[in-house]
């Protein structure tokens, strides 16, 4: 008996060891995702110990009304914190995008585990009080919590989140939370009242965890559909950036590292925008540059007119490019522009080859990602323009994207003086495209008597631009931002207004 | 293309998905890595200056002389202030001169290394603006095309030699924030701390003399004349500080920072004179914003070694130490050891320029020995890493200068920033590490013994309290040890009688050029001394 009951003991304090350090790693993973999302680490673990402190304070004061079946409680209790702790980061990840109610479910779920393992402790204590003399009892419960404490605060950082990851850390302790239960259940069954329910509970909460578990890598992904809203029909990851292409109804949409690039439904309306006017101005267009624009939509427009002899474009990411000369969905989107004999593809830093290039061109089309950090901001800097000038003649006629006169009309301004300050004739324009909003761009040559309204040809079967510059070219008074200072390479200010404009919407 | 689109919509989620993925995704490899931690190595390369060949010096057992040149004008040390001495010759007209540098490089703590992914300083890595009155500097800016032109007379200072934005960021609290300044996180007693230092130094600035000079220039051999100010040099920055009630944390790191980084030693140990110079001896005067930004390059100001070269071409000899020199008769005889054919000459000179520290020139000049046991020198290690990657949290971007709180080292300098393309495969950072104690010779031993083995943990151990895996992400060290760094401008030095007696010329034939001498290891004051050396050379001979 005596032997029979040792094992008792243990057990029990084996299990308040388990408990302990599966509850402070449900905590740890709710600070960490919290603070993934919500930012100021700080803040974020400090409430959650707080608020977990304090539910297992509730939890423990609740425990007293536990008379009847304790033991059975104690194993019910410890199944339902393996389950609702282990389940916490699966909940909380597909909750991402839901910002406004993340913050409550990710406290309840703090506040329940706490009270569950709050509940534990004096539940176990009254289960072993009449067995064990009381000093010992309290010394060796405490002893087995705060060791279990230690060793989750120690694995988390160093060995858990590196190696599993916070989603499969939380599911995993959870098994191990669950499978103490089981083994309860089976050692202890004589104790137990209806244990094959138990049992039955336990291995079903275990189940369940495993599963989760192996399919957590789909949840994740689901997460991200989820993000999108859309069906991801292919990703792609180049060294530079992470493609996606998703689908809904007649539309395609593609992302470059989570930003639409874009929409098929009405990508038409940008590009024609981007290529037509200068197109149609410049005085001659043998010989065209595009800067940046991989996917070759931007292509796609300069080859309707066939006075265009050469293309050269450059872009940086050869995953990209490739992509879209190979890839049969989107061959569709480009007419399989990339593969026409008049267009040579260089996968070039922009600014770089800029910088080395000898000959001269006609047209440039330069279709760069917006300013948004400062290894891009460089793209739009005086000392970029000014190395334009290396590959432009008098006559050459540029056109930029500048982001949207309408959300970041300081950036967007901010760009065109650049521009003025290296180019004497500049002008900007902007057209709708509804997947974006407003968009702007600037119109710049070194031909001060160029007038940009100037149509000295036309290409068919355009959609949108009826080669009415004058309709696009007038800005109201909400596109319009004064006092900017230039964008230089030692400033980069533009960086700072896109931040300030974009990241006040 | 337009990616502002959705800016603001996943920027945060996005954050976090990609965190939280990455942390999945990062789970394989780093379990992977972890099994193969033992065996992870990199190339370390241990190097210096050539202390070897400096050292023997104090034994001086070279092989006999073999044969006499003669040269009317000789430089001894190819550092800043030999190289501009060099320059100002051909700029007088004279061409019958020879510089002669122990190294094989010329430019002394202006040199640099190279590996295949970018240049990376080997020690000065930087310009601020200088003063619009500091003509000699601002011309040598022109002609180096460093300054491209004038606009209302201000100078336009080329936009791919000034940092690029984001110049600096600092990690406390376990994030990033924009400039060396700790703006978030302090509490308000600090933050008043920072704006009564900043207006304090903002006076001393625009504190003139009853010369009506600048009491804190630079050089400081054309600042005021008016000792009312010498008592700064009698105390410590530190002491300087706690008279003027400061006292928060923030503030005494940030001007230790600061002061560790200009002269190797901190506030402890710098005279409040220096430390106040450094920060009120730039008068951000020469842009119309009053920008207080620095010119900097890849290889830092081995860059300025380049322009300045070009006016010794051919007129240099490196890997040659200087051994002895003596005057004899109207002439000077300079014993010359040349390392690479291991042979020793005499050059018999009209004159010679010493344009080295004054602890080498207690070994060339008996009458020198015990002014020089007066200079002190900080030792420095600066630690060149290519690394995969920097992984940091990313609260700040990347920037030119990347300073951890609290760290032992100065931060790291990013050496690619000035790079104008989007992506560096490989990042190359320079880490700064100066030794500030009271026993600098004891440091300066530890310094030279200490395996690479120990300054590689300690590098690793300063760096991982902002980059957690750096040492998973090492492809190769460059550790470059610098027993001299720097001089010292302990308190009572820079307006004691030491710096102007190792100045005087020996009978108007050997003449003294060194930024030493000037109790400030900047390159402008290294820079002025060449030119005014040799101007007084010429000068006192056409008098004469």
């Amino acid at each position: 008996m005596a032997k029979n009951f040792l094992k008792f003991e243990y057990l029990l304090l084996f299990a308040v060891f388990v408990i302990a350090t599966c509850g402070l790693i449900y905590e740890l993973v709710a600070g960490t995702l919290a603070s993934y999302l919500l930012g100021d680490s700080v803040k974020q673990f400090s409430f959650i110990i707080g608020v977990y402190l304090f539910s297992m304070g509730i939890g423990s004061y609740f425990a007293k009304f536990v008379k009847k079946n304790q033991l059975n409680t104690f194993v019910e209790i410890e199944i339902l914190v393996g389950v609702i702790g282990g389940l916490s980061s699966v909940i909380l990840f597909i909750l991402f995008d839901k910002v406004d109610y993340f913050q409550f479910i990710l406290y309840l779920l703090v506040f329940i585990t706490g009270c569950l393992v709050g509940l534990e402790i004096p539940l176990l204590m009254n289960i072993l009080k009449e067995k064990v003399e009381f000093s010992d009892l309290v010394s060796n419960v405490f002893t087995f919590d705060y060791i279990g404490a230690l060793l989750a605060s120690v694995l988390f950082p160093l060995v858990l989140v590196p190696q599993l990851g916070v989603m499969k850390t939380s599911l995993f302790f959870g098994m191990i939370n669950v499978s103490v239960a089981i083994a309860l259940c089976f050692l202890l069954s004589k104790e137990l009242r209806r244990p094959a329910l138990l049992k039955f509970k336990a291995i079903l909460a275990f189940s369940i965890l495993l599963f989760v578990f192996f399919f957590s890598d789909k949840i994740l992904s689901y997460s991200e559909q989820k993000l999108y809203g859309e069906n991801i029909i292919f990703t792609k990851a180049t060294p530079y950036q992470r493609i996606v292409l998703t689908h809904t109804k007649n539309d395609y949409k593609l992302y470059l590292n989570n930003n639409l690039q874009f929409s098929s439904a009405d990508e038409y309306r940008y590009h024609e925008a981007l290529v037509h006017p200068v197109m149609a101005n410049a005085k001659s267009i043998e010989n065209v540059l595009v800067l940046g624009g991989g996917d070759g939509l931007a292509v796609r427009e300069i080859l309707k007119y066939k006075e265009v002899k050469k293309i050269t474009l450059v872009d940086l990411d050869e995953g990209m490019t490739t992509l879209f000369a190979t890839n049969t969905i989107l061959k569709k989107f480009n007419e399989n522009s990339l593969n026409n004999p008049k267009v040579k593809v260089f996968n070039r830093d922009a600014f770089l080859w800029t910088k080395e290039e000898k000959n001269k061109f006609d047209v440039i089309i330069i279709d760069f990602p917006d300013p948004s950090n400062y290894s891009l901001g460089k793209l739009y800097s005086l000392n970029f323009y000014k190395s334009l000038q290396n590959i432009t003649k008098s006559e050459t006629v540029i056109v930029i994207q500048t982001t949207s006169p309408y959300f970041a009309p300081k950036s967007f301004w901010c760009i065109n003086n650049t521009v003025k300050e290296v180019f004497p004739n500049a002008d900007a324009y902007h057209v709708y495209v509804p997947s974006f909003g407003e968009w702007g761009f600037s119109i710049a040559s070194n031909d001060l008597k160029n007038d940009f309204s100037q149509i000295k040809r036309k290409a068919t079967n355009l959609r949108y631009y009826d080669y009415q510059y004058k309709k696009l070219n007038f800005f109201p008074k909400d596109m319009i931002a004064n006092d900017l200072e230039i964008n230089r390479l030692d400033n980069q200010i533009l960086v700072r207004y896109f931040d300030e404009e974009w990241g006040k919407l | 293309m337009k990616n502002g689109e959705n800016y603001n919509l996943n920027s945060r989620r996005t954050f976090l998905k990609s965190v939280s993925a990455g942390i999945l995704l990062a789970s394989i490899p780093s379990f992977l890595q972890s099994c193969q931690e033992k065996v992870i190595t990199f190339a370390i390369k241990l190097s210096g200056t050539n202390h070897i060949l400096g050292h023997r010096l104090r034994t001086k057992d070279f092989p006999k002389i073999s044969r006499t040149i003669e040269i009317p004008y000789l430089i001894v040390g190819g550092g800043i202030a030999g190289l501009s001495a060099g320059r100002q010759f051909k700029k007088r007209g004279i061409e019958d001169f020879l510089i002669l540098e122990l190294e094989k490089n010329t430019g002394g703590n202006s040199r640099n290394g190279e590996n295949k992914h970018s240049k990376y300083p080997l020690g000065a890595h930087y310009l601020p603006l200088p003063n619009i009155h500091d003509k000699e500097v601002i011309q040598f800016l022109q002609e180096s095309k460093i300054i491209t032109g004038f606009k209302d007379n201000f100078p336009i200072f080329d936009e791919e030699q000034l940092t690029f934005m984001p110049q600096e960021r600092l990690f406390i609290k376990n994030t990033w924030q924009e400039s060396l300044v700790p703006k978030f996180g302090i509490s308000k007693a600090a933050e008043d701390d920072f704006g009564r230092f900043f207006e304090m130094m903002t006076d001393f600035r625009a504190k003139k003399g009853n010369d009506g000079k600048f009491i804190f220039d630079i050089p400081i051999s054309s600042s005021s004349t008016d000792k009312s100010f010498n008592f700064l040099d009698k105390i410590t920055m530190k002491e300087w500080l706690l008279e003027h009630n400061f006292s928060s944390e923030e503030l005494f790191e940030y001007v230790n920072y600061c002061c560790r980084d200009d002269f190797g030693l901190g506030i402890e140990f710098v005279s409040s004179w220096a430390g106040i110079h450094y920060f009120a001896s730039r008068k951000h005067n020469s842009t119309k914003d009053k920008t207080e930004n620095v010119l900097t390059w890849p290889e830092g100001n081995a860059r300025l070694t380049t322009h300045l070269k070009a006016f010794s071409k051919d007129k240099t000899l490196t890997n040659h130490l200087v051994y002895e020199a003596k005057t004899v008769g109207d002439k000077v005889s300079v014993k010359v050891f040349d390392d690479a054919k291991k042979e020793s000459f005499e050059i018999i000179s009209d004159k010679v320029i010493f344009a080295t520290p004054q602890f080498i020139n207690g070994y060339l000049l008996p009458e020198r020995k015990d002014i020089s046991k007066h200079f002190h020198y900080a030792p420095w290690l600066l630690a060149t890493l290519t690394v995969d990657n920097l992984n940091d949290n990313d609260s700040f971007p990347l920037c030119w200068d990347n300073v951890i709180y609290g760290a032992k080292g100065l931060g790291y300098i990013f050496n690619q920033h000035q790079n104008l393309g989007q992506i560096q495969e490989k990042k190359v950072i320079t880490y700064y590490y100066s030794f500030s104690s009271e026993d600098l010779k004891k440091s300066r031993k530890e310094l030279l013994s200490k395996p690479e083995k120990f300054w590689k943990e300690m590098i690793i151990n300063d760096l991982k309290i902002a980059h957690p895996d750096i040492e998973n992400l090492i492809q190769e060290i460059d550790i470059q040890r610098i027993g001299h760094g720097m001089i010292s401008p302990v308190p009572g030095f820079i307006s004691g009688n030491s710096r102007k007696e190792a100045s005087q010329s020996i009978e108007n034939k050997i003449f003294f050029a060194h930024s030493d001498l000037t109790g400030i290891s900047i390159f402008e004051e290294a820079f002025h001394q060449g030119i005014n050396t040799v101007n007084q050379l010429l000068d006192e001979t056409t008098v004469a």
